[in-house]
């Protein structure tokens, strides 16, 4: 269900949070369209970092695999990625769809390794509200009295139990089988 | 023709070993076990398991995936050793998958160590389709 304890601004602090932690930055020069790779410098051992922050910040966990490795699993060997590591134009449209936004530069034959320069704060914010959106109607004591503290963390103010959100991987398959089911992209 | 996949990569050991004690699950996460075995009976195991990292990530590069948060295809690229001690990849799961799609069919890896830094170089070869 869709969530009103923790506010997408919420979500957009927290991350600007992790990533200045992350990259010994100062928070004010992180804005929500600053891409990680283009304009702040992280590299790959900085993009886990800021995920697993991010990961305690709201007790969720993020998806483990990317969307196009699901695509490829999901509707077949060669639906997202062609044989020379280029996106395929249905990929495209599914990226699209996805991040909500437009994606300049990116179109069917773009290299695959072109998309993590893409990555934002607000892109990563998104991420992590569409996982906390999955917040179940009850607890599994069968109370329905989510709570929350600090604006971030989601628990049960009946047992104590944090909540149990659905993570990134399923969430992606879900996202991936109902688009699919509306727009017959494959 | 031969096409040839390269990647190289460097990692600061100290700030391997820095985000290994913040995130409890992050040694296992991202390396298999044996790597685990391996790197931790030596004397400096964060030096190892960054140079571990580099190699995943230049066979990531070689590859042309992207790292962009916590992938499970960190686990699934394995550095293991020949009895020599050279040491070798093994591919599985979505690697593996992207390796053949690629025509992949030699791969080599280096790694060497100095002071604070870990780096690796990865070839992966195929023909070209």
């Amino acid at each position: 269900m869709t969530q009103d304890f923790v506010t997408g601004e919420k979500v957009v602090d927290a991350v600007k949070d992790a990533v200045a932690e992350t990259l010994s930055i100062e928070k004010d020069t992180i804005k929500p369209e600053s891409s990680l790779i283009n304009d702040l410098d992280a590299e790959s051992l900085d993009f886990l970092d800021i995920n697993y922050r991010i990961e305690q910040t709201f007790g969720i966990k993020m998806a483990r695999h990317f969307i196009l490795e699901h695509i490829e699993e999901m509707f077949g060997e060669g639906s997202a990625i062609d044989e020379d590591g280029k996106l395929t134009e249905k990929a495209v449209e599914l990226l699209k769809i996805r991040l909500g936004e437009e994606l300049p530069g990116i179109t069917a034959g773009t290299d695959m390794d072109d998309i993590p320069a893409h990555i934002t704060v607000q892109s990563i914010a998104n991420g992590v509200m569409d996982i906390l959106d999955t917040l179940p109607e009850k607890c599994s004591c069968g109370a329905s009295a989510w709570a929350s503290d600090d604006g971030a963390k989601v628990k049960c103010s009946s047992c104590g139990e944090p909540a149990a959100f659905t993570n990134g991987d399923d969430l992606s398959q879900e996202w991936l089988r109902k688009v699919q089911e509306e727009k017959k992209i494959f | 023709m031969i096409k040839i996949h390269q990647g190289v990569d460097m990692v600061n050991t100290s700030k391997l070993r820095d985000i290994c004690m913040r995130h409890e699950g992050f040694v296992s996460e991202i390396f298999t076990e044996r790597e685990r075995e391996y790197c931790m009976l030596k004397k400096n195991p964060y030096q190892h398991l960054a140079g571990r990292f580099a190699a995943k990530e230049a066979c990531l590069k070689a590859l042309g995936w992207g790292l962009q948060g916590i992938d499970s295809i960190m686990q699934e690229i394995e550095v293991l050793h020949s009895p020599s001690g050279k040491p070798e990849l093994q591919l599985k799961g979505w690697a593996r998958k992207l390796a053949t799609k690629f025509g992949i069919t030699g791969r080599t890896v280096s790694i060497s160590h100095s002071g604070d830094y870990a780096v690796s170089t990865v070839i992966l070869t195929g023909e070209k389709r």
